[in-house]
Order: structure tokens, then C-alpha cells, then sequence
């Protein structure tokens, strides 16, 4: 950019960054000041081969936020920028022909922030032509990248198509130059309008078709919302403005990859149940979640906010638990980052959960019992609420389950979406497909259960199953199977499928495994149960109790009771020889052992 | 025009009372509405317990529970109430959370209040983009005030918002906390109460949270039109019982 208006008008279009050429040089170098233009919009310097201290104080005077480095730059240049500004992207710029050795950009990757693969051309950018983009195919790195050179309105078509390739895994962002020009340096407003309209309304449609999925003011067909007091809603409304916009962030996925590869231990395997198979006829495969650390699903969603509570500035973490497993997981990732932690536990649960209490204090969290209502999970989660209303400022509260207020059953579902994107290609290896004919969860809340389904939610050729804890009968007053005894009502900030009076005051479920010991289910779910995209089944302790056992015998897997009640479909439910069947084994049974005991003797 | 319009436009202070219907004993609702008109109380707020109160703090949680266990219920409440108006002049409020208005029915929730005569209902978790989207023609086919809660938190943007979809009278939450858990005003508090006057909002609005005594009251009422006290005399009766309410209300306002 180069003229004051012009920079204004293209400015209003609220693109994620702007570049500014400062390079003598080039007929579209910036000679004025650069006027106000909004915040959220990144200033980028476009240097070639300028001396450090050049584009230091350049930096400096406008107010960049970034660098694009266009020359023959080297490291060690880079290290220079990097000391100097710390909090300056740097954008390497590479230009590529008909071919790319990818081994030069090795030494660039601890330094720079992004790559920018631009044509190779007679001048430094802005030749106005594309390069074959079929070359980053074989693109090594996962550092995200600008993609470049000569991109116009005719390559709107090519660039949705990239977007669907392989090649365009870390593709970050489009950088558009010469093609919107009505001479150098001033951009045509009505083309780059239309470009930008028409890319994201269809990259738009591509994600909205998923039907199943929440809607953008946070319902699940009929159910979901905020129904939350006024006191929370800059809570919440910050949360709900900039989750998808940190998810997306290239340093947010790098870093929620890394630790979920390196200290969580993902992929999780996909195991086939050999002897499990034979005894039912069909073919049964687990996914193994229970091999996670901390021993289940949970730690992949508090990883993520602990990541977004970071991102979002906040000191202090605090977390319901019903038995424990979210707490502990909560607990680990603050020990992790370094942050206060504050778990909420119903009095009755601490005094029945004491191993886990114990380790969310050794973990360094403080443990507070929730003495009100019921003393158990409801309460702790309200008890948690109430103390994110009086610390509105610095406190980030972590969720455990694909409940409460929008944004909370969104975001939690797309950190546990980690568990259906690995069964998709682990299916291909093992199956040569990546869809199942049925995928099996257990669902309390239901973050399981989202993450097992979430890729398939609108491939409705797979189907869905839900186990529900039915308690000691559906009948007996003493149960959890929200879908089989609920009524539309609101939970935690969310309009959902609750078990209730008939005036309206949430009861308390039972079930024997205290991870499905809760009167909700997620706002997903009642929308998977309203609409019957997904079977419902419910099942009892005794039949759960014996399908964790048969798993011991079977496999050599002690699972988690709450696992244990997906398992127990077996016996319930006919599948075909040939059909395969995929069930998320959410978590390992430690944690139940006392459970086992007492109820086999053992 | 809604009683709660016309108190508005009286020349004073008000003093709003908040009690949870159905305690100290089921019946008791009221007998303690009509004590509080005769104490110069100018509003009530009738808290319709439910089990799960996420803005309140250990006082009214403790009252709600208590209530529900009395046997309290919508449709108790509604009976008990059915001819208040025969004695009761001043305005009254329905102060509860949604899920028992959604079990009763929206629509016949808010008929049933007009039938007895219920000014305005306060409802802390039904937010007001909701309330907009889905009830507010109810509410307004009904003659019934909707009142919204702001706090130091809310932006102006959001207050301005507010403002215009409100009738009655706007709650002014005096600090980010539950119910009860206040004792006293500091600097802070008296900067956003100014920083709320400056804006010169259509609606007038009344301070709950945190007011318990004669000098909180003044306070409170220096820079609004009223304010409302919940937990302090939920303790008073919890206490002292239902007998004697003047000698708490003579201590806000002697």
C-alpha cells in the first residue's frame, strides 16, 4: 500500500495484515506516513536486503507488527531482527519457479515466524504471475506460510481447490498484490471487496454444511445458547469473539500439537480387538484414549484452554470435577504452564474420590469442597460459576465436557475432535477407508463422545451410538440416562436435555461410574438424540461392571467404568460380520479399581 | 401505566426488599409481603426458589433450598399470591431463574402474573439478546416489566443496548460478585456508580448487591433512584424471624 486514502479504504475491508514497501527501489514504495487504520490489523514492512538498523527503526517509527524480508537476507539477519523486536512476525520470503529445494529453509525455522513462497520473477515480488503451487505437496515443515505471487479474481477458483489439497495443510494466509492494482501501490477496493467476499463466502459454505454442528449464535438445532447472568457475559462473550480466531493461529496449533504428540503421547492407537471381535461376530476396534496421560480423553481439551486461557491473558485457572479425571487434568496443564489452579469438588465426591484428591494436590492445585445442593458435580460446577463471577478479570474457567454456555460445547468438541481426525486416517491404514460403520462412545456430558463423532457428525452413513448410564434401571429413580428421562430445560447456561421436576428443579442422577453422574447432556447430543442422528442406548451398572471385566478377560485392558458402558452395547446390539466398529475406549480403570472390588469381591 | 412506572416517577428513594418465597415456612409469603408495604417498603422482589441458583451466594442459596424443601413450587407460589392485590398496593417483582418459567410455560407464566397482578420479573440467567429474540413480545402482551442486570464489568456499548430494551428500571449489580458477599462501598464502586449517572440513561436504575444498612443505602441511592436488599434481610429473618420486620427496614431507612 501506498496512498493515504487508499490505505484507509483497503483498510476497512479488515484484512488480517497490511504491507508497506520500504524499498527505494520499487515504484510502490511508501513515501508518506502511514495513516491510522485499525488495531486488529498487523502492519507489515516490506524489506529488500536493507541494513538491520534500518528496518529496526523503521519498525519502530510506523508501529509494524511484522516484517517481510524480500532479499537475500540470511539468518543470522534474522536472529539480529529477532533480538532487537521480539514481538515482530518475521516473514521469510522464498521464491519459487518450476521447482524448490525445501532444505533451505531449514535454518530459517527457529528464527522466522512464517514462510512466503512467492513466483520467481525479474523483480523482488510483484511480478504478477503464479507459480505451480503442486510444489508444496512435498512442503517438509509445519511452520505456517503466506502463499504468493500473482494471485487475482481468476484464481479464486484455484485457490478453493488448493485449499482442499494436501499441499495446503499450512497454508496461513493469501497475500494479494499487482493483480487488484490500478497502478503501482493503488489497489482497485471494489475488486479486492469482491475477492475477499467471494473467497470466504465459500470457505464459508464449505464448513457450514456441517449441519450437525453448532450454528453461529450457538445452537445445536434447538438447543444450546448462553443463558448465562449478566455478571458473565464479558467472560464469556470474550471467549465466544476470539476461540476460533486463536484455534486458528498457526503458533496455537503448532503448540496444541506439539503437546499433544510429545506430552500426552498422541496419536492414540487404534487397536483391533481381536478376541473381543470373535466373541461378537463383527470387527471391533478400540481407540485407545485410556493410553493418554492422566488416563483419559480429558487432558486433550484442558490442554487447548490452557492454551487459550494463556492466549487470552488470564492467571488464574479454575475447574469443576465430579470424580476427579477433569481435575486432575485440569490440575496437570496448570503445573505445565505454571498457573494457579482452583478445582471445585462436591463434599461427597472428595470423601469417595480420595486418589485423586491427592493427586490434584500434589499436582499443586487447591481442592475446594462444594457444600452446597447435593455436594456432588451439579454443585461443583455451580460453585465454580459463582467464582468466575466474583473474579471476572484475570480467571479463565476450563470446562470439562461439551457443556455450559456457547462457546464452551463448540470449543471443547474441536479440542476433543483430535480423536475422530486419527481414526479417519488410522481406518485408512488399517481398513483402507476412513469412515466406520459405527462409532461407540459413552456420554456424561458428552466431551467423549463429541470428539469420537465430530468428523462423522454429517457423514451420515456412519452411525452414531450413545450409551447413556442407566443407573440400577431406567425405572428406579436411581439413574443418569438424561435422553431416556430428560425434558428440554437449562443446565449451566445451556438449553439442553436435563433431568428435572416437573417444576422445574434439576434432580440428581445416579449411576455408578461418577463420569456419567450428571442430570445434562451436552446441547450436541440433544440435538444428535432430537433429530435421531444418533442411537441412544442406555445401560446399567450390572451391565457395564460385567462388560469392563469381559474386556480384562478379553483384551488385557481394565477400562474405566464410563468406558465400560460403551462396551456393554455389545451384548445389546447386534452388528453384522462384516461391519466395523469403532469404540471409543475413553479412559483406563485405575482410578475404578475400589469399584471393582467391592462389586466383584475381589 | 405498570406500578412499577408510576413508583418510578415518585420524588424519592426507593427501597426495594427481596425475600424467597415459601421461607421461613412455606406460608409465610404473605404475610411478610404485606408487613413490608406497612414499613414504607416502596417494591418487592418475590425470589421463586430453584435448586440450582448460579448468581447467588450461600444466603439465598441456603433460603431457596430451605423453600424448596417447604414444598414451595410455581404453582404454589401463584395460589398463595392469587389475592394479593386485595392487600398489596405497592409494586411486586417475580425474581427467579428460567428454567422453572420454561417448565411452567413462557406464555402462561407470564398470564398467570397479570391475572394476580405481578409488575416485572427479574430473571438473571435469561440474557437480554434472548430475552429480545424469543420472549420479549410475551412479556410485553402481558404488561410485564423485564429487568436487566448490569455490572462494572458491562461495556457502554452493552449498557446502551440495554437501556433501550428496557421498561422499567435497570438492576444495577454494585460489584462483580454473587449475592451477599459485600460488606461496604469503596472508591471503586463509587466510580462506576458515577461513571453510570454520567451516561444519563432513559432508564432509571436501582443498586442491589452488597447494601445491608442505612449508610450502604445512602450510598447507593446518592448517584440512583433506589436500591434493593436481598441477603441482609433474608439473615434478618433467618434470625430474628417474621414477626417484627419494621425494626430491620427502620434501620435502612429511619
Amino acid at each position: 500500500m501506498k496512498f493515504p486514502e487508499n490505505i484507509s479504504e483497503i483498510g476497512s475491508l479488515q484484512p488480517d495484515y497490511l504491507g508497506f514497501i520500504f524499498y527505494d527501489k520499487s515504484a510502490r514504495c511508501i513515501h508518506t506516513e502511514i495513516p491510522n487504520i485499525s488495531e486488529r490489523i498487523k502492519k507489515v514492512g516490506v524489506f529488500v536486503n536493507a541494513t538491520t538498523e534500518t528496518v529496526i527503526k523503521t519498525v519502530l517509527a510506523n508501529n509494524l507488527k511484522a516484517v517481510q524480508l524480500h532479499g537475500d537476507e540470511s539468518v543470522a539477519y534474522c536472529k539480529v531482527i529477532k533480538q532487537e523486536l521480539p514481538e515482530i512476525e518475521i516473514i521469510k520470503v522464498f521464491s519459487i519457479k518450476d521447482e524448490f529445494n525445501f532444505e533451505v529453509l531449514k535454518p530459517f525455522e527457529d528464527t522466522c515466524d512464517y514462510f512466503l513462497f512467492d513466483t520467481k520473477g525479474k523483480l523482488p515480488g510483484g511480478n504478477g504471475y503464479t507459480f505451480n503451487w503442486n510444489i508444496l505437496e512435498d512442503y517438509p515443515s509445519t511452520k505456517p506460510y503466506f502463499l504468493s505471487g500473482g494471485i487475482g479474481d481468476s484464481e479464486i477458483e484455484a485457490v478453493l481447490e488448493f485449499s482442499k489439497s494436501k499441499a495446503s495443510k499450512y497454508c496461513y494466509a493469501i497475500d494479494v498484490n499487482s493483480k487488484f492494482e490500478i497502478k503501482p501501490g493503488l489497489k482497485d477496493f471494489e475488486r479486492v471487496k469482491q475477492f475477499k467476499k467471494q473467497l470466504f463466502s465459500n470457505l464459508a459454505t464449505k464448513q457450514h454444511t456441517m449441519s450437525y454442528n453448532v450454528n453461529e449464535q450457538g445452537y445445536y438445532g434447538e438447543f444450546g445458547g448462553a443463558y448465562i447472568p449478566e455478571m458473565l457475559y464479558p467472560n464469556v462473550e470474550e471467549l465466544r469473539q476470539n476461540y476460533l480466531k486463536i484455534m486458528a493461529e498457526p503458533s496455537f496449533k503448532e503448540e496444541f500439537d506439539q503437546l499433544l504428540k510429545d506430552y500426552v503421547g498422541r496419536p492414540s492407537p487404534l487397536y483391533f480387538a481381536k478376541r473381543l471381535s470373535e466373541k461378537y461376530n463383527t470387527k471391533i476396534y478400540l481407540k485407545r484414549e485410556d493410553l493418554n496421560h492422566t488416563g483419559a480423553h480429558k487432558i486433550n481439551n484442558t490442554i487447548g484452554q490452557i492454551l487459550m486461557a494463556q492466549r487470552l491473558g488470564k492467571k488464574r485457572i479454575i475447574a469443576e470435577t465430579g470424580a476427579g479425571q477433569h481435575g486432575v487434568a485440569t490440575a496437570t496443564v496448570c503445573a505445565l504452564m505454571g498457573l494457579d489452579c482452583i478445582v471445585y469438588m462436591g463434599e461427597i465426591d472428595i470423601a469417595r474420590q480420595a486418589p485423586n484428591v491427592a493427586r490434584m494436590k500434589m499436582l499443586g492445585a487447591t481442592v475446594i469442597p462444594a457444600l452446597s445442593g447435593s455436594r456432588t458435580l451439579k454443585d461443583a460446577t455451580n460453585e465454580a460459576i459463582r467464582d468466575w463471577i466474583n473474579n471476572p478479570v484475570d480467571t479463565h474457567y476450563i470446562i470439562g465436557s461439551v457443556v455450559g454456555p456457547h462457546p464452551y460445547p463448540d470449543m471443547v468438541a474441536r479440542f476433543q475432535s483430535v480423536v475422530s481426525q486419527e481414526m479417519e486416517w488410522q481406518l485408512q491404514e488399517k481398513e483402507g477407508r476412513t469412515k466406520p460403520d459405527h462409532v461407540i462412545a459413552c456420554v456424561g456430558g458428552g466431551s467423549n463422545a463429541a470428539g469420537a463423532f465430530y468428523q462423522y457428525l454429517d457423514e451420515t452413513d456412519v452411525n452414531l451410538i450413545a450409551v447413556e448410564a442407566a443407573g440400577l434401571g431406567i425405572d428406579t429413580g436411581e439413574s443418569a440416562a438424561t435422553s431416556a428421562l430428560g425434558r428440554e430445560g437449562i443446565i449451566h447456561g445451556s438449553k439442553t436435555l436435563l433431568m428435572q421436576t416437573d417444576d422445574g428443579q434439576i434432580t440428581e442422577p445416579y449411576s455408578i461410574s461418577a463420569g456419567l453422574d450428571y442430570p445434562g447432556v451436552g446441547p450436541m447430543h440433544a440435538n444428535l438424540f432430537a433429530s435421531g442422528r444418533a442411537e441412544f442406548i442406555s445401560i446399567t451398572d450390572d451391565e457395564a461392571m460385567n462388560a469392563g471385566m469381559e474386556l480384562c478377560k478379553l483384551e488385557g485392558i481394565i477400562p474405566a467404568i464410563e468406558s465400560s458402558h460403551a462396551l456393554a452395547v455389545f451384548k445389546n446390539r447386534k452388528f453384522n460380520p462384516d461391519e466395523v466398529v469403532v469404540l471409543s475406549l475413553s479412559g483406563r480403570g485405575d482410578k475404578d479399581l475400589q469399584n471393582y472390588i467391592d462389586y466383584f469381591k475381589i | 401505566m405498570n406500578r412499577i412506572n408510576q413508583k418510578l416517577q415518585e420524588d424519592k428513594k426507593l427501597l426495594s426488599i427481596y425475600f424467597t418465597a415459601g421461607y421461613p415456612s412455606l406460608n409465610d409469603t404473605v404475610s411478610i409481603i404485606e408487613d413490608l408495604e406497612k414499613n414504607g417498603v416502596d417494591m418487592i422482589e418475590i425470589g421463586l426458589p430453584f435448586s440450582d441458583p448460579l448468581a447467588d451466594g450461600p444466603t439465598i442459596q441456603a433460603s431457596s433450598t430451605q423453600a424448596l424443601k417447604n414444598g414451595m413450587t410455581t404453582a404454589k407460589l401463584f395460589e398463595q399470591l392469587k389475592d394479593i392485590r386485595k392487600t398489596v398496593s405497592i409494586p411486586l417483582v417475580i425474581m427467579g431463574y428460567f428454567n422453572p418459567m420454561l417448565q411452567y410455560g413462557v406464555d402462561a407464566f407470564c398470564k398467570k402474573c397479570q391475572e394476580i397482578g405481578i409488575d416485572g420479573l427479574i430473571i438473571p440467567d435469561l440474557p437480554v439478546d434472548e430475552y429480545k429474540a424469543h420472549y420479549k413480545e410475551t412479556f410485553e402482551k402481558y404488561g410485564l416489566v423485564n429487568v436487566f442486570l448490569i455490572t462494572p464489568q458491562t461495556s457502554d456499548e452493552r449498557i446502551a443496548f440495554i437501556d433501550d430494551m428496557s421498561n422499567g428500571f435497570i438492576y444495577m449489580v454494585s460489584s462483580a460478585s454473587v449475592t451477599g458477599s459485600q460488606s461496604g462501598f469503596g472508591d471503586e464502586q463509587t466510580k462506576y456508580f458515577k461513571r453510570i449517572a454520567d451516561m444519563n440513561l432513559k432508564t432509571p436504575q436501582i443498586i442491589g448487591f452488597g447494601i445491608n444498612n442505612e449508610e450502604t443505602f445512602n450510598q447507593a441511592t446518592a448517584y440512583t433512584k433506589g436500591a434493593i436488599i436481598g441477603s441482609a434481610f433474608i439473615k434478618y429473618i433467618t434470625e430474628n424471624g417474621i414477626k417484627n420486620i419494621g425494626e430491620f427496614t427502620s434501620k435502612i431507612k429511619p
